[in-house]
């Protein structure tokens, strides 16, 4: 189950109404306006809470999207790539977040760097098709993982902080 | 497409968002722990609110303070400061001083912020409150504006007096305040309503009417104070005119002048409570007497005096009462008796109630009951009281036995004497009842005498109550009513007398009891020896007239007995019944008894005489002089008579007398019936040298006796004189003419009678 802080701020995404997938060219492009619309108030409110953890853009078509995400740990920012594609399922099926960087460094991930997504986060989807896009696909999937996963993998020492002028 | 156009816009837009920079925004718990670690570090100085999500620094709230003030129109409480803005108290409180510092026209008064323009504001009020009212009172306005009098007074009032506030200060009392028009106008009231009143008047009755405070009247009086005067400065005390107060003396001098005496209670009913102080300062140059209500001019006394002085040597009376003044009470009169009498005059006088009474007077009134006296001693001695009492007496001086054996005989001894003197009532119980009367009497006397104690009552029982008041009252009442005593002193002047007059009339008593005893066993010695005497007369009598008798004829002598029974021996009876009676105490027979009442009498008779006196009754209905004579004689025994012996010589002078008598009343006679039968008797007992007892009806009889001593002619004489008068008394025609007869025959009849000489004489 997702902690009240999650909650929190997924009850501040917008929900969406559109349920079409890429391949429906109409539909589609109103579905990646509510996709647009709703991270942006996502991003807003996520500013506002000084809670900015992630930089996303999409293709032309918006069916690839990445971008990076960040993790501060002990006044440290840890930064990671992160890319994935809209399934041509979407919205039934959830996008497939994917962190490349990491790809080999921890169990809980797919080959490719794809994360895996909590027992949760699946049934909770499903139930909220097409309401929940990928804002929230991002708020639920990512960021739980990210603050799980990320200080035990620095503890562990397969992460190591990176100066920004490395970057 | 627009759509699409759409979409990168909203790209485009998204990466916008997602490149502006990110507020750098602390957690308010970050704030809360940065601000706190910055004040523990001294390196700000904050102060939290009351709710505890704001800080305030210093001046802010030094500010915020002077906003509310100004907010609040100059005043505010800092409780109701600390709410508004929201800070603790404390900081407040700390924080005042910054406030007063700054700007001093700011004052904090009892936990409240006030400021100038605040006290310039109620000044103003308070000014016209003044105004309007005329004086005012600090403590009033305590209240009203809830300030601290002391602030009210300096900081308000004095400070603004004379600027904002026109008035003056109560000089007696400086938290009073008032108009001068006020003043004036209180002056005014006062000195209106006091010179309208003349008589006392308690100052609280006086502030009620006029509605002034009881301090501003005790302030204001002095000034105003022309018409009288206080008798004090509390709330109790009286305002007394001067009008009042003169008039006052001028009532008590002229009273005093004109009566010569003042009452006490007069004076406290005008109002004066210590009489004799105010009397002492008042009638300074006059002297007077101090009596218990009042107080007395010499003047008085010397009149009262002068009319004791008059009274005794006039020998009257005076009233005190009518002669003092009325107010004066017993108690005055007393004392100033004490002051008048001398010893000598109060040996002269009596004084009861109000009377004054000389002792001549009384010694008239005495005299005056003198006749009472006697009559009651008499009365009292006759009736027996006076007997009983001196027994009673007797009996309690010794109480024992024998003095009780004493009594008795005594009593008997007097219970005979009694009867001797001829008691009226009935004999055997009327010592007993004049005993309880007596008592009775006694008691009541008693009764009147309740103040005393209980011995003197007791010695009031034994003296005998021979005067009883009414009695005294009776006599006196008409003299006293005469001289213009009351009935009421009456009653006192005469229970004053009554001792002294039973003290006489006991001892007026005794001499008539001595008296009267004596006299009474001298008398009764001559009666007894009286009726002796007589009772031996008529006994001799009937002897005599019995021996007569015995000379006529049978048929007669039989007649002439009885007649003899009927009238003479009659009489003896009658006379010893009648000597019985006395001796008994009994009711005396009626003179002209029957024969069934002389016997019905002699029955009651005690059983000593009953025995003697019957058989002498019986006899008289006898036909026998000798049983009649015997019987006498034992009665006269039984009435301790002596009989005397039988005197022939006596007897013969008897007769003689006898004789002499009937011729004497023969000559002195002009009934012409009873002539002859004088006549008649008168030769008998010439004749016969024995006495003759007839009746009228006997003289024929008696005359054919005489026929034999008699000449013929003598005997035709008297038988034609008898005719005549047997004629003339049986009426008729021939009466008148039988009574000329007579009348020629009466001088030959009496020269008969005159002439006739004894036959046996004149033969021998």
């Amino acid at each position: 189950m997702v902690d009240e802080s999650t909650r929190k701020t997924l009850s501040n995404i917008p929900l969406l109404k559109t349920k079409a997938g890429p391949r429906e060219k109409e539909l589609w492009v109103q579905r990646l306006k509510e996709e647009y619309q709703s991270l942006i108030k996502y991003v807003q409110n996520n500013k506002d809470a000084d809670n900015d953890w992630f930089r996303l853009e999409s293709n032309k078509e918006g069916t690839k999207w990445f971008g990076k995400c960040w993790f501060i740990h002990e006044l440290l920012k840890y930064e990671f790539d992160v890319e994935f594609e809209i399934p041509v399922t979407y919205p039934t099926t959830a996008p497939e977040i994917a962190l490349p960087e990491l790809d080999g460094k921890t169990a809980k991930m797919y080959r490719g760097g794809k994360i895996c997504l909590s027992d949760h986060f699946k049934p909770l989807w499903a139930r909220n098709v097409p309401k929940f896009g990928i804002g929230h696909a991002m708020a639920l999937g990512l960021g739980p993982w990210l603050a799980v996963e990320i200080p035990d993998l620095i503890s562990k020492g397969v992460i190591s902080y990176k100066e920004k002028s490395e970057k | 497409m627009a759509d699409w156009e759409e979409v990168k816009r909203l790209a485009a837009d998204f990466q916008k968002v997602q490149l502006s920079s990110t507020t750098q925004k602390l957690s308010e718990r970050n704030c809360i722990e940065i601000v706190s670690w910055l004040i523990d570090r001294k390196m700000l100085d904050l102060i939290f609110t009351s709710d505890g999500k704001e800080y305030i620094t210093p001046n802010q709230l030094v500010s915020d303070i002077r906003g509310e003030l100004y907010d609040h129109g100059g005043r505010i409480n800092l409780v109701e400061l600390a709410k508004v803005i929201g800070v603790d108290l404390a900081h407040i409180n700390t924080y005042l001083n910054d406030v007063l510092k700054g700007n001093k026209e700011i004052q904090s008064v009892l936990g409240q912020l006030v400021d100038s323009s605040y006290l310039i504001r109620i000044a103003g009020e308070i000014n016209e409150k003044l105004s309007q009212q005329g004086q005012i009172n600090i403590s009033d306005l305590t209240i009203q504006y809830d300030l601290p009098a002391d602030f009210l007074q300096s900081q308000v009032v004095e400070k603004n007096l004379g600027k904002i506030i026109f008035g003056k200060q109560d000089k007696n009392d400086s938290k009073v305040y008032f108009t001068e028009s006020f003043i004036s106008r209180t002056k005014a009231k006062i000195k209106g309503s006091l010179a309208g009143l003349t008589r006392p008047t308690p100052i609280t009755s006086i502030l009620n009417n006029i509605d002034i405070s009881e301090k501003l009247f005790f302030s204001l009086f002095d000034q105003t104070a022309l018409y009288g005067t206080l008798t004090g400065r509390m709330t109790g005390a009286q305002y007394i005119p001067n009008v009042y107060a003169r008039t006052q003396n001028e009532w008590v001098n002229h009273f005093y002048k004109q009566n010569g005496y003042l009452e006490f209670d007069a004076l406290s009913r005008l109002g004066i409570t210590d009489q004799k102080t105010y009397i002492k300062k008042q009638l300074v140059n006059q002297e007077y007497e101090i009596l218990h209500s009042c107080i007395v001019s010499k003047s008085i006394l010397e009149r009262v005096d002068a009319d004791i002085d008059e009274c005794i040597s006039s020998k009257s009376f005076i009233d005190l009462q009518n002669n003092l003044p009325s107010v004066f009470n017993q108690k005055d009169e007393e004392m100033i008796l004490n002051l008048i009498l001398t010893s000598q005059k109060r040996s002269q006088t009596i004084l009861i109630e109000n009377y004054l009474l000389s002792k001549a007077f009384v010694d008239k009134l005495l005299k005056d009951c003198e006749s009472l006296i006697q009559e009651k001693a008499k009365n009292t001695v006759e009736s027996g009281k006076y007997q009983q009492y001196q027994i009673s007496l007797q009996a309690a001086s010794s109480k024992n036995q024998k003095a009780e054996e004493l009594e008795e005989k005594v009593d008997k001894r007097e219970e005979r004497r009694k009867k001797a003197a001829g008691g009226k009532s009935g004999g055997g119980t009327q010592g007993r009842e004049t005993k309880t009367k007596s008592t009775k009497k006694a008691a009541r006397g008693g009764n009147r005498n309740n103040s005393e104690s209980d011995g003197g009552e007791k010695e009031e029982k034994k003296v005998l109550e021979i005067i009883n008041f009414d009695d005294a009252k009776d006599v006196l009442q008409l003299p006293l009513e005469e001289e213009g005593i009351e009935d009421d002193i009456l009653q006192q002047i005469i229970e004053y007398l009554l001792p002294k007059l039973n003290e006489d009339a006991l001892q007026q008593a005794a001499n008539i009891f001595a008296t009267t005893i004596a006299d009474r066993t001298a008398n009764r010695r001559q009666t007894h020896n009286e009726i002796q005497s007589k009772l031996n007369a008529l006994i001799s009598d009937v002897r005599l007239f019995e021996k007569g008798l015995k000379l006529l004829s049978a048929d007669i002598q039989a007649q002439l007995i009885k007649y003899l029974l009927k009238s003479v021996c009659t009489d003896i009876v009658t006379e010893i019944l009648n000597y019985i009676a006395s001796e008994q105490n009994l009711a005396p027979p009626t003179e002209n008894l029957s024969n069934e009442q002389r016997l019905k009498f002699v029955n009651d008779l005690p059983s000593e005489y009953k025995h003697t006196i019957l058989p002498v009754v019986k006899s008289l209905t006898g036909q026998s002089i000798e049983d009649f004579l015997m019987t006498v004689e034992t009665a006269l025994s039984a009435c301790s008579m002596i009989l005397k012996k039988i005197d022939k010589k006596k007897d013969r002078t008897l007769v003689l007398n006898h004789k002499y008598q009937l011729l004497e009343e023969l000559n002195k006679s002009e009934d012409l019936a009873l002539i002859l039968h004088l006549a008649v008797v008168a030769i008998f007992t010439t004749a016969t040298q024995t006495m003759l007892h007839c009746s009228g009806r006997h003289v024929s009889g008696v005359l054919s006796f005489l026929k034999q001593y008699l000449s013929d002619e003598q005997v035709m004489e008297l038988i034609s004189y008898h005719d005549f008068v047997t004629l003339m008394l049986s009426g008729g025609s021939e009466a008148e003419n039988a009574k000329e007869k007579l009348k020629e025959k009466v001088s030959t009849i009496k020269k008969i009678a005159n002439d006739f000489k004894k036959p046996g004489t004149e033969k021998s």
